[in-house]
């Protein structure tokens, strides 16, 4: 006889440890045990068996891998975390003693800084693994950029936050490679491939953040303490990777003047070679007050392209896909029948984001969110953009007036007229800013709504601008990561497309039908009620011909087939013979005879009747099938079809709403 | 005990000096020894004092040792007064110490002799004196036996004798070897030189040791210091004094460099002063902030030499959070917007219970886009899932759930069956208990509550034949005899078994003169033989002439109801089983014979298992009786009388069974479904397993009657009736091949009859050669059910 094993020493026994099992073995104490945890990134485990696991265990009881556990022992930070408890036991003493001045000294200085260089590098082997994780890591970030310092959250981790994020966002606007960005009800939401990595991460809007009570902010800062450190070795290794010095040199007085983006000048690696320095020119991106003191040939440039895109700026349009067409890109393939599987196939590249915008000068008026807007623009290939000196420092112009701009972004009501003596009052260089009523319209430009942008960034082509004329009505934003599927419902698509067959007319009927009612009891023609005496006498006869079935189907579960033919041949027997009823009554009544209509609806109620019966055959039969599977493997299927009824349900749910909707629509126009 | 007993002796012995305990070693024996020479009250008085004070110091160290320390110092007070007052006693033991005991000694030895008179060799007394013990301390030597008795006397007297002197018994002690001899001796022997007689461990040879390993040696025994020249006991060198000298040793003056503070230190000290007030010198490392800012920022690229690990196999990277869809958009597509309804619905819920945390919204323009207000909980939750929330690694079921489903066989293979309702026969009042087809396939024999058994042409319902059997007797079954050419009908009314020839055609027709013979050849038979007393129970009689004229042509009186009755396949026999408790159970059960007009009562006892008997049927083809009672089937062959096999299909209580026609000889086995009335319909293989192999469950009721297509082998079918007013078809092929199960394929639940009484449909028959059914309903109506 083999050896008999003991239980509780081996398998999930040991495999699992509880929190409180892993505190005691750490000897440190909760808090700090958080803490470690989240810097680690170590998190809890399910037992498959809890009872196996731990025999006092109950559900709300957690476990920690063993050896998650076991490697913590001789991590540093725990010699860290030691010493910064005997600092706060000495703070705390001088405290008693009322040395206060000792204690803030002790506080300030005497604190045991924490490195996380080495977590870092463990928990990321290679760059890829560190892009991966970026997408919880930037959306803190950006949160905490944009939160309003207090207590719980110091000013200057918050600043740490907005610089590491203004430094990442110009990585992707040097590299162009922000692919997607949609607006939604909680913020911007934007999506960068960086290496093949999708990162995508959600930016809040600039309100000031409600700060709630139920949020634990000490664990929020250790997040953000150690995604800190994780983006600011990122963007080191970004701006690196593409000749770039990093830290940037970082302009505070600009910054504190709202430059954000602009407070950032980013240099190349050897400054000395002088075709470096060109090339850095480029892709520096200096202040706004630099830059309007330009050279006036690169002015006359820029104003030559700039009216080029205003006279061509319908042709542009046409011509941007053609070039795109020329060069080697791969074509994309749109299945032409909905059965084949669609392949996945690469988005736009940085070449062609970065193109985008780049003919044209933008404005944004003072009323439309600069910084989104900036960094998309800049992110696609932009060059020149100015706003409102409201919106603070580092705009390529403040001048609204400038002949040079091509596109402006408002979100106003409706821009009523033109400003009337612009084209005379056009000086540059004049240091006082032409003021616009608001209202007013300069000709030569294009007014476009903030939403424009976005769309045509997902869309990765221009869009017709008029749709998005200010005060007119916004054609929806979509998401653009929702991909059409087949059984989903694809507000891109026309509803002919998507609904299946006859769904449409079911509805119609109903409808017509309701409508019918209504209008019977608004008036009482005589043409009106005989019609809806038939419509009535179709739905009778519905049920006189599918009298068994479909009372069947809604009793019992188990209901046999039934011969399809045989049913639509009996109502369709029954329909003609209604049919020729109805006519005699009508001689008998001595009224005009409705032939063409009620033979069309009839046509329309037999299809509507025949699929209803193809409907309830294929139930039918699905029933009959389940009836002979075993206990186990129904559950399963019911389990999944309930998945994907659910999903169908919801689709119709969407498409009946449209079709109510464009109805509503029709009967207006 | 024994130690206290000690304690107490002593005490007692050695008066009042407690300290004096030598008398540890008293000796007990010699005391009893005393004691018993004089027999005095005294004596006696003592032990009993003794024993006194034993009881009493018992009863002290007994009480416990917390006593406190007077109460012992008491007793042993007391003990030493009692002993004070009466210590008379000892002898023996009086040579202790005390001076002043001697006279007492002595007292007590003039009153006690201490001798034994001893007649001598010339026959006068002699005292002999025992033998006084002095004790260990006693001063009187005991005198050795070998000493030398020469008393003081110089030893050199005896110089010139071999002897030395003479020990106590006169003996002469001899002078012991010389010194001289044993030297001359040892110097016969030499030495060596360093021997020590020991062997080196490591050489083996003899050890030698030098001179000085012999004096280190010495010292090392002594436990002195080993080296040379060390002197333990040196004399005391004082270097200081320590006595203090009065006078001075020197007469200078002390300097003034003594008196006069330091110029040297202050200046130094200022320097300090100076520099701790320039901040030059702090009391503390000065933090470098500098240092600290640039800290924060990376100068170095931590992947510079990254090596990609395999990811370890019970790491989870964390799920990415969902893009998001249509409806977060801040101007969704009209149709993603909630109504009113669904709007209400959201706000009522809690929160944790909305399937999204927001409601799709629609802003005209992105001006008016609000802040989002749980902007900071949803982040916050999602770090409390990142480091709380335990991860599980699920796979995924991705396979089309059609896949799951069974391959049936279409539809079209397995018609025709029964699908509709083809006519109705009205006519009975009240239910129809049973009906039944004849084997010709045109008339349809029912039989209902209302005592009437009618015959109907099939196709149009047209009632052609009826006879009342009593109103008060309702029809409980209906049965044709198999044989097309004799249209025999038996029925069950009441206590009464009815075999008719019904006419159906409008004057009678070959066959039902056949059949008139067929069920008048036995009335010579029974006429011939002798009735036994055992079947005496069962009459076959005549029917009354208006019987007769409607048809009937035999009466059978049971004396009890029966509610079942089957016919086997030859048409000779037929089985009908008496259901209720009541009827004594050799009664259930009668088999009769149509040719012999004669009742059998096989059984004698009732069933075992399961109540009373229910259904019966003769097996197609075999000798075979199957009886269902409520929970088990038996099989008996009836060649051989006796149990074949014991079915027990695990139904509570069984309504009906029906046995394949043809499974036995094309499958090999047999086949059975059995109806109950726990809504079950089980289909069970006999050489399967004695347990169902398939077990249906698709009435809402309990079942009433289960048929198979009497032919099989062209349209495999079975149905069921149920009081739900259903009828379920069913598709269920007998393979040949031994191998493959049955195969039981759900066709079509036939709804028509109305339940009226909780009664939905009584009984069914299949037609003999088309898949057409025929079903009798609690509603006073029979169907016809055709494909």
């Amino acid at each position: 006889m083999a050896k008999q094993k003991k239980k509780g020493q081996a398998g999930q026994a040991k495999n699992y440890i509880t929190r409180t099992q892993a505190v005691r073995k750490l000897q440190i104490s909760l808090p700090d045990f958080r803490r470690l945890c989240i810097f680690k990134g170590i998190y809890p485990r399910e037992p498959r068996n809890i009872k196996k696991a731990s025999k006092s265990a109950t559900h709300s009881t957690t476990f920690y891998y063993t050896k998650d556990i076991q490697y913590l022992l001789h991590e540093p930070l725990l010699q860290k975390f030691r010493e910064q408890n005997a600092l706060s036991k000495k703070i705390a003493r001088s405290l008693g003693r009322n040395e206060v001045q000792d204690a803030v000294r002790l506080e300030k200085y005497a604190m045991p800084k924490i490195k996380l260089d080495h977590i870092v590098r463990e928990r990321y082997p290679t760059f890829v693994d560190a892009l991966r994780d970026l997408d919880d890591a930037l959306s803190l970030l950006f949160l905490f950029a944009n939160l309003p310092s207090t207590s719980a959250v110091p000013a200057k981790v918050i600043a740490r936050c907005q610089r590491l994020c203004h430094e990442f966002e110009h990585y992707l606007i040097t590299t162009h490679s922000l692919r997607k960005s949609f607006l939604s009800i909680k913020g911007i939401y934007y999506q960068a491939t960086i290496q093949g990595q999708d990162i995508m991460w959600l930016v809040p809007y600039k309100f000031v953040q409600r700060i709630t009570q139920d949020v634990d902010y000490r664990i929020m800062g250790t997040f953000v303490e150690f995604y800190c450190t994780l983006l600011g070795f990122v963007n080191y290794r970004l701006y690196t990777s593409i000749g770039l010095v990093y830290p940037p040199k970082f302009d505070v007085a600009s910054d504190e003047r709202g430059a954000e983006l602009s407070a950032f000048t980013l240099e190349g690696h050897r400054v000395a070679g002088a075709i470096e320095q060109k090339e850095d020119e480029q892709k520096t991106l200096t202040n706004g007050d630099g830059q309007v003191q330009n050279s006036e040939t690169l002015q006359a440039q820029i104003n030559k392209i700039a009216q080029e895109a205003d006279v061509e700026d319908d042709t542009k349009q046409d011509e941007v896909p053609e070039e795109q067409a020329d060069s080697g890109t791969i074509d994309t393939f749109v299945p032409a029948a909905p059965e084949g599987d669609t392949l996945p196939q690469p988005d736009l590249s940085g070449d062609e984001a970065g193109t985008l915008f780049s003919n044209f000068t933008f404005f944004i008026s003072r009323e439309a969110p600069r910084h989104p807007i900036e960094f998309l623009l800049r992110a696609f290939g932009c060059k020149r953009i100015g706003w409102d000196p409201v919106l603070g420092d580092g705009a390529f112009t403040h001048d609204e007036t400038d002949p040079r701009i091509t596109h402006q972004v408002v979100d106003r009501p409706a821009l009523a007229q033109a400003l009337p003596a612009v084209q005379g009052q056009e000086t540059p260089n004049d240091q006082k800013l032409q003021v616009v009523k608001p209202g007013y319209i300069i000709p030569g430009r294009v007014y476009v709504q903030p939403q424009w942008i976005w769309d045509c960034v997902n869309e990765g082509k221009l869009l017709r601008t008029d749709l998005y004329a200010p005060g007119a009505t916004l054609p929806p934003h979509l998401s653009p990561w929702i991909r059409p599927t087949s059984g989903q419902y694809d507000p891109r698509a026309t509803l002919e497309e998507q609904e299946p067959a006859g769904e449409a007319d079911e509805d119609a009927g109903d409808d017509e039908a309701e409508g019918e009612v209504s209008a019977s009891e608004g008036e009482d023609e005589e043409d009106e009620s005989g019609e809806e005496d038939e419509a009535v006498d179709a739905g009778d006869m519905d049920v006189a011909g599918s009298e068994d079935e479909s009372a069947e189907e809604e009793v019992d579960g188990f209901s046999g087939f039934d011969d399809a033919e045989d049913a639509s041949d009996v109502s369709s027997d029954l329909d003609d013979e209604a049919q020729h009823q109805k006519e005699l009554e009508a001689e008998a009544s001595g009224r005009p005879v409705p032939v063409a209509h009620s033979k069309e609806e009839a046509r329309k109620a037999k299809a509507i009747k025949a699929r209803q019966t193809a409907q309830s055959k294929k139930e039918e039969e699905i029933e009959r099938q389940k009836m002979m599977m075993s206990n186990k493997k129904r559950k399963l299927f019911e389990k999944m079809q309930h998945s994907n009824n659910k999903r169908d349900s919801e689709a119709e749910k969407l498409r009946a709403k449209r079709r109510k909707l464009e109805k509503a629509g029709k009967t207006k126009a | 005990m024994g130690e206290s007993k000690k304690r107490k002796a002593v005490t007692k012995d050695v008066e009042e000096d407690a300290a004096i305990v030598s008398g540890d070693e008293f000796d007990f024996g010699q005391l009893d020894g005393s004691l018993s020479d004089d027999d005095s009250a005294s004596g006696s008085d003592a032990e009993s004092l003794t024993s006194g004070a034993e009881d009493d110091s018992d009863a002290v160290s007994i009480g416990s040792d917390e006593v406190p320390w007077e109460e012992k110092v008491e007793s042993g007070l007391l003990t030493s007064k009692q002993d004070g007052g009466s210590v008379t006693v000892d002898i023996g033991a009086g040579e202790n110490d005390a001076p002043g005991k001697d006279q007492e000694a002595e007292k007590s030895e003039d009153e006690t002799p201490n001798y034994r008179i001893v007649k001598d060799a010339n026959g006068n007394d002699r005292y002999e004196y025992d033998e006084i013990d002095p004790g260990e301390d006693s001063d009187y030597s005991v005198p050795d036996g070998e000493a030398n008795t020469i008393g003081d006397i110089p030893l050199s007297f005896y110089d010139s004798y071999p002897h030395i002197g003479y020990n106590i018994n006169g003996k002469k002690i001899m002078r012991p070897a010389k010194g001289e001899a044993l030297d001359a001796l040892l110097e016969s022997i030499e030495i060596p030189k360093g021997w020590t007689g020991l062997s080196d461990p490591s050489t083996g040879k003899p050890l030698q040791l030098s001179q000085q390993e012999l004096e280190l040696l010495k010292k090392v025994q002594m436990n002195e210091v080993a080296t040379d020249g060390y002197d333990p006991y040196e004399p005391t060198v004082e270097w200081f004094t320590s006595k203090t000298e009065t006078m001075p040793l020197t007469s200078a003056p002390e300097p003034k460099r003594r008196f006069v503070p330091s110029k040297h230190e202050a200046k130094r000290v200022m320097k300090i002063v100076q520099a701790i007030r320039e901040g030059r010198i702090l009391p503390y490392k000065p933090p470098k902030e500098e240092e600290a800012e640039e800290d924060e920022v990376p100068n170095y690229d931590i992947w510079a030499d990254e090596q990609p690990r395999p990811d370890h196999a019970m790491h989870m990277p964390a799920p990415k959070l969902p893009p998001p869809g249509f409806d977060e958009s801040y101007h969704p597509p009209p149709e993603y917007l909630p109504d009113k309804k669904e709007k209400e619905e959201w706000e009522k819920r809690e929160e944790e219970d909305r399937e999204k945390d927001y409601l799709p919204t629609d802003y005209s323009s992105l001006r008016k886009v609000p802040g989002y207000g749980r902007f900071l909980k949803e982040k916050f939750e999602r770090c409390l899932d990142l480091y709380l929330a335990p991860r599980v690694r699920r796979t995924k079921l991705n396979i089309d759930p059609e896949s799951l489903l069974p391959k049936l066989p279409s539809p079209d293979e397995l018609r025709p069956f029964p699908t509709h309702e083809a006519g109705r026969f009205h006519g009975h009042k009240g239910r129809v208990r049973s009906l039944a087809i004849d084997p010709s396939g045109q008339y349809l024999a029912s039989g209902g509550d209302d005592g009437t058994v009618r015959v109907w042409t099939l196709m149009p319902q047209r009632e052609v034949w009826s006879v009342s059997v009593g109103p008060e007797n309702a029809v409980n079954v209906v049965r044709w005899r198999p044989g097309k050419d004799t249209p025999i009908l038996a029925a069950c009314a009441g206590d009464d078994i009815y075999l008719c020839v019904p006419r159906l055609g409008t004057d009678a027709g070959p066959e039902a003169e056949a059949a008139q013979a067929v069920l008048d050849a036995g009335w010579g038979y029974a006429a011939s033989e002798s009735n036994t007393p055992k079947s005496s129970l069962v009459k076959w009689s005549r029917p009354s002439s208006t019987q007769r004229e409607q048809g009937v042509a035999i009466v059978i009186h049971l004396g009890h109801t029966a509610k079942t009755l089957s016919f086997h396949s030859s048409g000779n026999h037929f089985v009908t089983i008496c259901p209720a408790t009541t009827v004594p159970a050799s009664q259930a059960i009668a088999i009769h014979t149509v040719s012999k007009h004669q009742t059998q009562l096989p059984f004698r006892k009732r069933l075992k298992g399961g109540g009373s008997p229910q259904v019966a049927h003769f097996h197609p083809s075999k000798p075979i009786l199957f009886v269902a009672n409520q929970r088990v089937i038996r099989a008996y062959d009836l060649s051989k009388q006796s149990l074949l096999k014991i079915i027990q299909p695990g139904a509570r209580w069984i309504s009906s069974f029906d046995v394949h026609p043809t499974s036995s000889s094309t499958a090999g086995s047999d086949n059975l479904i059995v109806g109950s009335y726990d809504r079950r319909l089980l289909w069970m293989d006999l050489d399967l397993s004695p347990r169902p192999y398939k077990t249906l469950r698709f009435h809402e009721k309990a079942i009433r009657t289960v048929r198979f297509h009497p032919a099989t082998n062209r349209y495999p079918l079975f149905a069921d009736g149920s009081d739900d007013g259903s009828i379920q078809v069913f598709h269920g092929q007998v393979t040949s091949d031994m191998m493959s199960n049955a195969q039981i394929v759900p066709l079509k639940v036939l709804r028509g009859h109305k339940v009226t009484g909780g009664l939905g449909v009584m009984d069914l028959d299949w037609h003999p050669q088309h898949p057409w059914l025929v079903s009798a309903g609690g509603d006073g109506t029979c169907r016809l059910w055709v494909s």
